[in-house]
């Protein structure tokens, strides 16, 4: 009786471990069996404080996805046929545990070809070190800090350029006033820079461009600031003590819209301020009218630029989503996806490191950023340049700098609100 | 620093205590009556935000008078919360794990709530008055914030007025004291803790809808304020009202004028510094230190 029991206890296990096998062997093969798609994994934040931008990002994602598919997808030379995105998104809620965790889960367990997102630099830094540990290329479309492409990571792109460069770009544009004489040489900046390294980069951009061109301006007050805060008077009390001619802070955009809520309920004043590359977001405006006006950002890209991959672009992404570009945001975004697909073509293979080689080679000349040419730089970083643009009266946003592309003149110094 | 300076940061903290004050006060009289933990007090701050909202643009209703509508509604939405989950908690002198865990698993349901009923964007609410100063010779002071300001003082007068001078008010006081010997004196516990967890609730509402017209929010909306409430409770000594307007002065005090002497990176730092210091060598907070002073008189 005893015997029988421990036989039918045994068997039991047994026909329990063989299904167990069969259930994870027939969930594998239903993840890297499919030779039909290629999947693409998307990490990025839609709820949280991030949702907003990442919101646009996914949407500009999925709009080249789904361009892409409707000319029947990647020609695979290996496979010899045409193959679909099938895209795994994973929504990372703004939180960088998160984030690392799913770039981690689409790389172990979905078998991805590629992970594009990560949007912003605390979530972009907290995935950073996964493409090299499971050798998965991965493209950030909204991390720019120096810290996630100085690594030597060999799996790394991003197609935002370096926020050094927004900094040094946005003290170039300063000082093309002071050229115009629209602005007097000499004057003091104050900065007020996020407490991350987005915020180091953009100072240093700034205080490179100042030490190179001695006698336009001198900065008199620069501190970090801790995001997400309610109350940003005491910053800016000490801004007001320093007595500076130009504000110029690096903020996200809810810090954005607080700070400079904080700003005008203070009855502060400058000759030019900035928030970094936050200024023509359409919440900003909703939620503080005109006093956003005569703010300037220093931005990837503008639904303003005057090349007809923008104008298509514009036109594609209204019909794809009901509204127009918010900002840079999707720009960044649909590129990433693009440049990943033209890439995954020239490799002709879904093997990740052959895709990795091809990024690193891959030429988008329709890109939609400024310049018109993605290429991804030995560090992994595209390094196109940034486009100023000022909010105006009306809610109208004009590029502004470079000349080139400008849609409208800067107006400087900021007239009494 | 200047006089002007001065006058002017003293200002910005006396408007910001107001603030902390009347999110705060919610989480106090739950704490002291039901020994609850509101970790939720951010969701509910959220939906009274988003009430405010609501108001606003489907009525045109200022935000600031929309706040006394949505009192009220949280207050029966809190009452209806404790019949439906709160009240089925072990009753104890200590915060139990049960009910932190259930109040947290509230927070993300709301949260996911926000999310699927107004979705992921930053909302606001700008009105004529958003961005209105009233100057006082070099001194300039917000019209919004100091209305804010005063409807947190009427709040909390209000309250320290019905804690005083009512039965339900000294029903209140003796749980705080000692719940059993409430109920030996014939206290209705239940059901003073089901209205007091409505009170709580409603303030947290209120606290929303008002701090909807000074920030833009988005479902996840009240987060650094609770890390804020937690600090001023401990500080006001976890079941006093007075204790919470206390904590909430010198909490933003010391972030105000803490980050003319380091730099602003470190206002956290200064807010959890305080917490460590106060748990430390004042672990009863402002009103343990102010019933000791008065003993010793």
């Amino acid at each position: 009786m005893l015997r029988t029991r421990r036989v039918g206890r045994g068997l039991s296990m047994a026909v329990c471990a063989v299904l167990t096998f069969s259930f994870f062997t027939a969930c594998s093969r239903n993840k890297t069996g499919s030779s039909d798609s290629i999947t693409v994994g998307v990490v990025l934040p839609i709820t949280g404080r991030e949702g907003k931008p990442g919101q646009y990002q996914r949407e500009g994602i999925e709009l080249a996805i789904k361009q892409i598919n409707q000319n029947g997808g990647i020609l695979v030379k290996d496979l010899d046929k045409k193959l679909p995105i099938k895209e795994v998104f994973y929504d990372d809620t703004s939180d960088q545990a998160k984030s690392a965790a799913f770039a981690e889960r689409a790389m172990s367990s979905d078998n991805v070809v590629a992970v594009v997102g990560a949007y912003s630099t605390a979530l972009g830094e907290a995935e950073s070190v996964m493409p090299d540990r499971y050798q998965v290329p991965w493209i950030t479309t909204g991390a720019a800090a120096s810290t996630i492409f100085n690594h030597g990571y060999q799996y790394a792109f991003g197609t935002l350029s370096p926020t050094n460069l927004l900094g040094s770009t946005t003290a170039e544009y300063l000082g093309t006033l002071v050229d115009q004489r629209k602005l007097t040489k000499g004057l003091k900046l104050a900065l007020a820079l996020e407490n991350t390294d987005h915020g180091v980069d953009y100072g240093n951009g700034i205080k490179e461009w100042i030490q190179q061109h001695p006698g336009y301006f001198v900065v008199v007050f620069s501190e970090n600031f801790d995001l997400g805060s309610p109350d940003f008077s005491g910053l800016l009390q000490k801004v007001k003590s320093a007595n500076a001619d130009i504000f110029l802070a690096d903020a996200h955009l809810q810090d954005y819209i607080t700070m400079h809520r904080q700003y005008l309920q203070s009855g502060m004043r400058h000759l030019m301020i900035s928030y970094g590359a936050r200024g023509p977001e359409s919440d900003a405006r909703k939620a503080l009218g005109d006093g956003v006006d005569y703010i300037f950002a220093g931005i990837w890209w503008s639904r303003n630029l005057p090349y007809p991959q923008v104008k298509k672009f514009n036109e594609d992404y209204k019909a794809f989503t009901g509204h127009e570009p918010d900002s840079w945001y999707p720009a960044t975004a649909y590129d990433a996806m693009r440049a990943l697909a033209k890439a995954i073509e020239n490799a002709g293979t879904l093997n990740k490191t052959a895709i990795r080689d091809a990024l690193r080679k891959v030429q988008l000349n329709d890109s939609l950023l400024p310049g018109q040419t993605l290429k991804f730089g030995a560090n992994g970083q595209i390094n196109t340049p940034f486009v100023i643009v000022q909010n105006k009266p009306g809610g109208k946003v004009d590029i502004v700098f470079p000349k080139d592309a400008a849609t409208g003149d800067s107006i400087a110094p900021t007239p009494k609100h | 620093m200047t006089l002007i300076e001065f006058v002017n940061l003293l200002a910005s903290a006396l408007l910001l205590a107001g603030i902390y004050a009347v999110m705060s006060v919610g989480m106090t009289v739950i704490y002291g009556v039901m020994k609850i933990v509101n970790l939720a007090h951010a969701g509910f701050m959220m939906l009274g935000a988003y009430l405010a909202l609501e108001l606003f643009e489907r009525f045109r209703i200022d935000p600031i008078l929309a706040a006394l509508l949505v009192f009220p509604v949280m207050f029966v939405v809190g009452r209806v919360l404790h019949w439906l989950l709160v009240r089925r908690l072990p009753t104890s002198d200590q915060p139990t794990l049960a009910s932190l865990l259930l109040m947290f698993g509230l927070w993300l349901v709301l949260q996911n709530l926000g999310y699927f009923i107004w979705g992921n964007a930053d909302r606001s609410i700008y009105t004529s008055h958003t961005l209105s100063l009233l100057r006082f010779g070099a001194v300039t002071i917000s019209t919004v914030r100091l209305v804010v300001f005063g409807a947190a003082v009427a709040c909390m007068v209000a309250l320290h007025l019905i804690l005083n001078h009512t039965w339900f008010g000294r029903s209140v006081r003796a749980l705080i004291q000692n719940r059993y010997a409430g109920q030996i004196v014939g206290v209705d516990d239940q059901k003073t803790a089901s209205i007091t967890f409505g009170l709580g609730i409603g303030f947290a509402g209120l606290a929303g809808a008002l701090l909807a017209s000074l920030y833009s929010f988005n479902p996840d909306f009240g987060r650094p304020f609770l890390i804020r409430a937690f600090v001023i409770i401990v500080l006001g000594g976890l079941e006093s009202v007075s204790g919470v307007a206390i904590g909430a002065f010198v909490l933003a005090f010391v972030e105000t004028f803490g980050i003319l002497f380091v730099p602003a990176g470190y206002q956290l730092a200064l807010s959890y510094g305080l917490l460590v210091v106060v748990l430390i060598f004042l672990p009863g907070g402002v009103a343990a230190l102010t019933a000791k002073v008065r003993r010793l008189a």
